[in-house]
């Protein structure tokens, strides 16, 4: 695996005779990995089908043809206008999972965003500040981490109407405790260290110690939180297999493999083909997260 | 007292250290002899390898050492080719080991006392428990450990770090061994208590009658005891001598230049420039008080009133240095974060250029720490590991003012060529710089508001003296060129005797002496000044005696302080009268003023001292 050295003045500008930025060494050395570029392509692969292939294709993902219902895929001898084969109902496969994806990410992400933000800035606050402040939004996020994810979006979707706002309320509202709790316990830790003293003497604002602090706290938990919008897609599909997701005709991974897991005998390709795509996407998105965390503290050990 | 046969001898030992497929060699061709009763200093900076040699006497060449030719002779068995049987007779039994740092070389999970009697009867099985328990406590007596009976039962945490020493070194004694291993024991010690347990090693070898193995890194601390020095660099040993004879007349190139960079104190110099004007003070503390609460360990819901500082006074004034010294926990640090206000004071008045800190409104403060920086004591953790150094310098400009990104990012560069950072470190993270290269982040980010006053707390102390005479040079240059005033704040006196004008000595949060920087050194009119220079390893002849200047014992508790003066129970001087009042800081006769009693009542330390100690 090659690796920048400090004398690689080629890109520094000559004026000034710098390196170049901490940000961008990072950058460089993650991208040269192998399993970076394998998740890199496998992404964009996936983001471009994801998005041409509902354009290009003739099939429509609601449309029912029941002449065509349940046609394997054609590696298992279908025709090639239904790739992956067609459900129940004779909708393409393809097309349902693709979109499937596209909410089901969609939905993951905006969930994950959510609970990362409210969460490392309530952890953030507790921790920095402490005192009265730090009992009451610990006790806030204790109150929150009592009630589990199945009867809180049972309340919420029911007595409001599923929509795809509503599962992204309820699964960032599940899932923030988690981030304000391990925040907190990294802010106490490192509030004491010597230099955040040294900003206080130079006059900086809590504020902005406390974004000179986010910056060594929030990578690592930012990573985890890239491996929770997995867990995010799965609990989508959880809301969705249970019938309080998104709700049908819309496809999303959770209602397909729902619908599909009736015909596992027959056609098992309906439930299992969004998983396959579930899969593949996750572990493109894990690949980057784990190269980018190998050259963040190949940076902080000094080695680029 | 080289007697006809050494208890040691050391022959030719060459030992390699072996990482990886790489073999290097750490010690090459070291001989000496150890006499019977005689403290051989074995002095070398880290790295030359005192370490293995400690490792190599007791016997222990494992992995990834490598034992290469040579010999260690304890009289007249060779502990490298001794089968582990015969090592084991000899190791802990013949010879004793005072480990460098005792806070990790004991059980927290047991009392000290316990852990000292199971060593005992490790090696004296026959020996039975009552009989143990009372040698460990004759011990604990003649290491001058105080009421050892109660001392036995306490944890190490509840022990202080020369009171653990001292426990260290019973434990290496109870074996009754003929040769005492200390490796570096008094680093970690303040001067006063460094001094004590020097004390005590000489007061030990006349009565335990033991060979003693003294490694140090500082050649004034092996001199303070050994009779004979060798001195290791680079794994060979450069130069044995008798200690007296080494300093007058090093003979090896190495130690020629070891003993020339040992700073002196006492050596008569043109006193440090004085550029004060007599204008007003640039900082005036009045009064101050700090008191911490923590919790009381031994009683629920009970807190302890900690007095960290407790009515300090003095006056700083324009283009001074001002020295501020004294040991671990007397409140030095605590204030100076008082003086940089990121504490607030309970009492007192602190005044910034004729205003008072406290009654500034946000903004005038914001605009006072333009002027006045604190640099903080350690260089790794005072600037944040994971920002670009040149990113860190900024940060001074993005807090106060509002300017763009080019002009901050020349401001920058500017004050990293004037401390002497290369720029193209700019983008570098701090992980790979040295500690004097940290140091000078420091400096940059608080010199790049350009302040007026600056704080050092202990900032030269980590720094060898090559660096410290560098950056101490450019302290010089920038004070000529932009008018700086600054405070040192140090446990170095040698340093604060070469650039302070002005000295300030602290004891148990007070300050109980202030004067002229020749005046301290030389006619210090504390009796506290007097034992701390009496107890500071220097290679010069010194004006104080440790014997006649201190006292056994060590500071009292900032917690249970004793009324009076503070002093008073380690003070050589010391009449009835001073436990029961507490002095104030006053002028006195010999042209400080000092926080004394005897001095004030117009005695001269000096003939009180003589005195007390003809009437002991």
């Amino acid at each position: 695996m090659s690796t920048t050295s400090p004398t690689d003045a080629t890109s520094a500008s000559l004026a000034t005779a710098k390196e170049r930025s901490a940000a961008r060494r990072m950058w460089a050395v993650a991208s040269s990995y192998t399993q970076f570029r394998i998740g890199l392509t496998i992404f964009v692969i996936l983001a471009i089908v994801t998005i041409v292939w509902p354009l290009l294709s003739s099939a429509s993902a609601t449309k029912l043809m029941i002449a065509d219902r349940a046609m394997p895929p054609i590696f298992l001898g279908g025709r090639w206008d239904h790739i992956l084969g067609t459900d129940q109902l004779g909708r393409d496969l393809l097309l349902r999972s693709l979109i499937g994806l596209q909410n089901s990410i969609a939905i993951a992400l905006a969930a994950v965003i959510l609970m990362f933000v409210i969460g490392s800035v309530i952890g953030m606050i507790a921790g920095f500040f402490g005192g009265w402040l730090d009992i009451i939004l610990m006790r806030l996020t204790d109150a929150q981490l009592s009630i589990p994810l199945i009867i809180l979006a049972i309340t919420i979707l029911t007595v409001s109407r599923p929509t795809p706002a509503g599962v992204i309320l309820v699964l960032a509202l599940s899932g923030w405790p988690t981030y304000s709790r391990v925040t907190r316990s990294i802010t106490l830790s490192e509030r004491r260290k010597e230099y955040v003293r040294g900003a206080q003497i130079l006059g900086a604002s809590s504020f902005r110690i406390m974004l000179l602090m986010a910056q060594l706290i929030l990578p690592p938990i930012a990573f985890v939180a890239v491996l929770d919008v997995a867990r995010m897609m799965i609990y989508e599909a959880i809301l969705g297999f249970i019938g309080i997701g998104v709700q049908p005709p819309i496809p999303s991974f959770g209602n397909v493999m729902a619908d599909g897991r009736k015909y596992l005998i027959n056609a098992w390709w309906i439930a299992t083909m969004p998983g396959v795509l579930l899969f593949t996407s996750l572990l493109s998105i894990n690949l980057m997260g784990a190269s980018l965390e190998r050259a963040r503290n190949r940076l902080y050990k000094g080695t680029i | 007292m080289t007697a006809a046969t050494p208890v040691l001898d050391v022959r030719h030992l060459s030992v390699d250290v072996i990482r990886g497929g790489d073999i290097r060699p750490v010690l090459t061709d070291v001989s000496f002899t150890l006499g019977e009763r005689q403290i051989l200093g074995v002095v070398g900076e880290s790295g030359s390898g005192k370490s293995v040699l400690a490792r190599a006497v007791m016997g222990s060449v494992i992995a990834p050492l490598r034992h290469r030719s040579g010999s260690v002779f304890y009289r007249g068995s060779d502990l490298l080719t001794l089968p582990p049987q015969g090592i084991h007779e000899v190791r802990g039994r013949k010879i004793g080991y005072i480990a460098a740092d005792p806070g990790n070389s004991f059980d927290p999970t047991l009392p000290v006392g316990q852990q000292l009697v199971e060593k005992l009867r490790a090696v004296q099985p026959r020996c039975s428990h009552s009989a143990a328990v009372d040698q460990v406590l004759s011990l604990l007596e003649s290491v001058h450990i105080p009421s050892a009976r109660m001392r036995f039962h306490e944890f190490p945490f509840q022990y202080s770090g020369g009171m653990l020493q001292r426990a260290m070194i019973v434990d290496a004694l109870l074996a009754e061994p003929d040769v005492v291993i200390a490796d570096n024991i008094t680093q970690s010690l303040d001067v006063t208590i460094a001094a004590q347990v020097v004390r005590l090693l000489r007061e030990l070898r006349d009565r335990f009658r033991s060979a003693i193995l003294y490694i140090a890194n500082s050649l004034p601390v092996a001199c303070e005891i050994a009779d004979e020095i060798a001195v290791l660099s680079g794994g060979r040993l450069v130069e044995q001598e008798p200690s007296d004879i080494l300093i007058r007349q090093p003979r090896a190139e190495y130690t020629k230049r070891l003993v020339q960079s040992i700073p002196r104190i006492w050596e008569v110099r043109e006193p440090p420039r004085d550029l004060a004007s007599d204008a007003r003070p640039i900082l005036t503390v009045r009064g101050v008080h700090k008191t911490y609460f923590v919790n009381d360990r031994s009683r629920l819901f009970h807190r302890q009133a900690v007095r960290a500082v407790q009515g300090v006074q003095f006056e700083i004034f324009p283009k001074e240095n001002f020295g501020l010294v004294g040991e671990s926990g007397c409140g030095k640090s605590t204030l100076s974060r008082l003086l940089s206000w990121i504490e607030t004071p309970d009492r007192g008045t602190i005044l910034f250029e004729g205003a008072d800190i406290k009654s500034m409104s946000g903004r005038q403060r914001l605009a006072m720490r333009r002027r006045f920086q604190l640099l903080l004591q350690d260089p790794f953790a005072a600037i944040p590991p994971h920002v670009p150094i040149g990113r860190t310098i900024e940060e001074p400009l993005r807090i106060h003012y509002t300017l763009g990104r080019s002009v901050r990012q020349n401001l920058v560069l500017d004050v990293m060529r004037e401390v002497g950072l290369s720029v193209a470190d700019y983008e570098r993270l701090p992980v790979g710089l040295s500690a004097g290269q940290r140091q000078r982040v420091n400096i940059a980010r608080a010199l790049i508001l350009q302040p007026k006053l600056l704080i050092l707390d202990e900032t030269l102390s980590s720094l060898d003296q090559a660096e410290q005479g560098r950056l101490l040079e450019l302290f010089d240059q920038l004070q000529h060129q932009y008018g700086l005033t600054y405070v040192f704040i140090s446990h170095d006196l040698s340093l604060v005797r070469k650039v302070c004008t002005r000295v300030a000595v602290m004891y148990l949060g007070k300050i109980v002496e202030l004067g002229a920087n020749p005046t301290i050194f030389f006619q210090p009119n504390h009796p506290y000044t007097r034992a701390m220079l009496s107890a500071v390893p220097t290679l010069e002849a010194k004006p104080f005696n440790s014997a006649e200047c201190l006292l056994e014992g060590e500071p009292p508790s900032p917690i249970n302080l004793p009324i009076g003066c503070g002093f008073a129970p380690r003070c050589p001087v010391a009449v009835r009268r001073c436990s029961e009042r507490t002095p104030e800081l006053q002028s006195v006769a010999g042209g400080t003023a000092a926080a004394c009693l005897v001095a004030q009542h117009g005695g001269s330390i000096g003939d009180a001292v003589y005195a007390a100690t003809r009437h002991r």
